[in-house]
This record gives structure tokens, sequence and C-alpha cells, in this order.
């Protein structure tokens, strides 16, 4: 089924967006139901849509699922599209077709595409289909009286994954996406929100606003980032009656699963038993494999091994009965949901005359996740301290403030290894911590 | 040793290593996240202090719940080094 003939069947009479726009389920349906119409010459078109604001977002996913071949969400930062792409705002300039020859029956399913960062540090398109992205979506007795917080930018998969739960269950969706911490809780709280899906880092951030007692939480997600036992205890113990879930989600691997325990990492029986339709496995890298029940699109199925499991390059380790996640495998540094891939400030710090060597690694963070810290070798002779500030500012003037490193360790050598490279492992990293 | 007084210091040290313009006169009810440190120099600032002081209450926090103001935050260390 599409998103909108999900909508047509389960016929929901709520509010679906409460924001600057009001707009109730049967208004949504009608509007999207009207875009097709105008927009009857992308059908079975590729066509992508980016974000203004959740009326509109919301309306043209309902339009084009089911109705183009494939639909690319483009986030805010521009990435490129593949050439036979054509951006919905483009099309908007070209004269309307007659609508008296629109047949307004769906054809074949549309593949969702979403931008990720991959590990060279180009993103790339991942394909999904709407059963994959909507796997995870939980459909509760009381679901539609969930007032959603959407705290990420919907483009993105864990943004994504707000709105389709939200619609799917007939909950309302309400844009907190803007602003800092006491912002959002405010915009939370003015408008009755008692549902949110947000990054363990965002969360310490809503709990040091010291406000978010204020609001009557149900539902308490967390996605995008590892979540540790410290934020589980901390939100349980403020809403001891929510229910409380951390989402893991592998864009490589186009799956996803929720952890309801309130527990870090997931059971260990899982390896066994397999949970909400995946099979799990460990190899002997540590790196986490995903079986998915569906068959994965095409770019990721030459990466399935015999058994048709898919590597999520995910590190993790098995301790007390659980599987925890230590990192990503390509080394790229989680700073509060926002990826760093170390190559690229490697490049930047060398670019500094006195840096001979650097290696750039994560640093756990118990308030950000992870920090980018990096081991330099620089010119004998030099003043290290001065040497300290001017590589930070180096770094600042090239680089997103995140990615600059906020440790700096000047050593006498790095380790490389057999071919010469520097060395990612892990182990090898563990030893400076 | 003056446990607040290192904070200050570490505090400030971040500050320009994170590039934030502190605001003056940070006192014991001056809100953490309207301080001038933004959420990575906050984490910068734990970081740092770990090595100073050899403690992360976040870590393996057993507080209920987040400092909201700098006073609050002096005290969860004050609280995790007499615990520890």
């Amino acid at each position: 089924m599409t998103l909108l003939q999900c909508l047509e069947q389960a016929d929901y009479h709520t509010l679906a967006i409460d924001d600057l726009q009001q707009c109730s389920f049967p208004q949504l349906l009608e509007a999207a139901q009207q875009l097709r119409f105008k927009h009857v010459a992308v059908k079975q078109q590729a066509i992508a849509i980016s974000y203004t604001n959740l009326v509109q977002f919301c309306t043209e996913i309902l339009a084009f699922d089911g109705w183009c071949s494939q639909l690319y969400l483009l986030p805010d930062n521009s990435v490129a599209l593949p050439a036979d792409v054509i951006q919905l705002s483009d099309i908007d300039a070209q004269p309307r077709q007659n609508s008296g020859t629109a047949r307004l029956s769906e054809h074949a399913a549309t593949q969702w595409f979403m931008a990720t960062s991959g590990t060279t540090g180009t993103p790339k398109w991942i394909a999904h289909s709407f059963d994959s992205l909507t796997r995870a979506v939980k459909l509760k007795p009381q679901s539609h009286t969930l007032r959603w917080a959407l705290c990420y930018q919907p483009t993105r998969f864990a943004g994504l994954q707000v709105v389709l739960q939200s619609l799917l269950s007939g909950g309302t969706l309400v844009d907190c996406s803007a602003g800092d911490a006491e912002l959002r809780v405010k915009r939370m709280h003015d408008n009755n929100v008692n549902a949110v899906s947000a990054t363990p880092s965002l969360w310490r951030q809503l709990l040091m606003t010291g406000q978010l007692n204020m609001l009557a939480l149900k539902q308490i997600t967390l996605g995008g980032e590892i979540a540790d036992q410290a934020i589980l205890d901390a939100l349980s113990k403020q809403f001891p009656h929510a229910r409380l879930l951390h989402i893991y989600a592998s864009t490589e691997a186009g799956a996803g699963f929720a952890v309801a325990d309130k527990t870090a990492g997931f059971p260990a029986k899982w390896l066994q038993t397999g949970h909400s339709s995946l099979r799990f496995k460990i190899d002997n890298k540590q790196h986490l494999w995903l079986k998915p029940p569906h068959q994965p699109d095409c770019k990721l199925a030459d990466r399935l091994d015999n058994d048709g499991f898919l590597d999520t390059e995910d590190l993790v380790e098995v301790s007390e009965e659980r599987v925890h996640f230590l990192g990503r495998a390509s080394g790229v540094i989680n700073v509060g949901g926002n990826k760093v891939h170390p190559e690229q400030v490697e490049h930047v710090l060398l670019q500094h005359p006195a840096v001979v060597q650097a290696r750039v690694y994560a640093k756990n963070s118990s308030v950000l996740g992870q920090l980018v810290a990096a081991d330099v070798q620089v010119e004998t002779g030099i003043d290290s301290k001065a040497l300290k500030l001017q590589l930070v500012q180096h770094c600042m003037r090239h680089l997103a403030r995140y990615q600059v490193p906020t440790q700096l360790n000047f050593v006498k050598t790095l380790a490389t290894n057999a071919s010469g490279k520097l060395s990612r492992n892990i182990q090898d990293i563990s030893q400076h911590e | 040793m003056n446990i607040e007084q290192t904070i200050r210091d570490s505090l400030e040290q971040v500050a320009l290593m994170a590039n934030c313009q502190l605001i003056a006169n940070i006192n014991e009810d001056t809100v953490l996240l309207q301080s001038g440190l933004d959420s990575l120099g906050f984490a910068m600032l734990v970081a740092q202090l770990e090595e100073d002081l050899g403690v992360d209450p976040f870590s393996q926090m057993q507080i209920a719940v987040y400092p909201r103001t700098f006073g609050e935050f002096v005290s969860i260390y004050r609280q995790a080094l007499q615990g520890g």
C-alpha cells in the first residue's frame, strides 16, 4: 500500500498537523489529491522535494508516494541530484497539465531516496521502500492521542520516521526543529506535545533547561546516536510512566529496530532469536550484521553475504547479556548527531605548515556522545601552547565548529599500519584514552 | 582545592578554544545554556574537567536532575568529588 492508501483506509478525523497552519487528516488527503492533479506530468518520473513547512512536506510525500517512480528528499544542505531527477520547485514554473487526461490510479511502488554521509565525505543517495521506512512504525490503541514534536529535519531518516509514525498512527505533528533548547521546550509546552523523539545529546540539553518536567510526556524516543544508560535513567526517573524507546537505525542496511526495556544496547539473546523480523550476527571484527526481511535496494544487494546479511559497519561488543554499540568501524565520529569524517579534519590539520602528521579520532563524551580528538606530530622547536591555539583557529576557519578537534595532543610519532596508512584500529585508538 | 575556581578556570580556557564569548559576571544563578557556552563548549568543559578534577559526574550519572545553573553545575562536581 502507498502512504495515501494507508491514510484513506485509516480514515482518521483528528488533527494531522498543528503548526503555523493547522491541518486535519481529511484536509491533508484532499490537498494531496489536488497536488497529484496538478502534477500529472510527473507521474512515474523521478522528482525531488525539500522542506519548508510541515503541511507542504506532508502533502507532497502523500501525493508523490505511489505517484512518482522515485522520490528524493533534499536535505537543507545542497546535495547533487542524479541527472534524471526533476526538482518539484522547478516544475511549478511549467504550464499546468490538463487535468482532464489525469488518471489517478497508482502504479508501482515509489522508491524513496535520502542522502547519507558516506565514508569518503561525499553524501550518497540511499534508496528505501515505503515498507522498509514504515517497518518501525508502531500502531497502539492510543497512538492517535500522541502529539509529536518534530525535532529533526524530516528529509533525514530520523525526522522522516517521526513524520511517518505520527501520520500513520493518526497523531498530531508539531514542528519544534528550530531554536535553542529552552525555545523548543516552550514550543512543546505551548502545543501540548506529549511525544518527543530526539538524539541523546538533544535530550541532555532539554533536561538542562530544567523545564522539561512541565511536559506530560507519554512517549520518549531516542535515536541518531548511541543512547547510554545515564540518559535513559535520567529520562525514566523524570517520566516513570512514559514509554521509553531507543532506536537503532542503519542507513547502510536500510533497517532498524527499537529497544523498549530502558537499558542501553540490546538483549544478546536477539543474536539467537532475532527481533522484529530482523536477524542479527556479529563478525570477528566486531561488526554488527543485519538480515532484513525484505530484499534491500540494488545498491545494497551486492553487499549481502551468502546468508543475506548486510554489514551495518557499526562496532559492537557483548557484555552482561547485552550487545552495546561502540561507534562506526570507519572511524566516523558522531558529535551530537553530526557526522565528522576524520580524514577531512586530518587534511585540514596537515595544511598547517607546522604539522607533520595527524590522526583524528573519537573521544567519548557524556554530553555529546563523541567529540573530535587529534594526535599531531609537529616540527620540533615550536612552542606547543601557542601552536595549539593557532591550530584550533586554523581548523575553525576551514571546518564546521563540531568538526574542530576539541582536544589536541602533541605526539612524537604516529602509528601506521602494515600498508603505511594511519591506523584507525579501535585498539590503537583506545590507547590514547 | 577550590572546585569552583578550577571550574571557572576551565570555563575560560574552553571558551577560548571553542570560540565562545562568555557573558560577564557568571554567578551561581547564571543559566548554563545562556552563559555564552553552546552545547559543544559545554561538552568540552565537561571533558576538560574530567582531566583537571578526575571525575565526570555525567558519565555515570546518579543525580536525578541535570544542572540548569552554574551553581547547580558546581554543586554536582562538589558532590561527585566528595562521594568519590
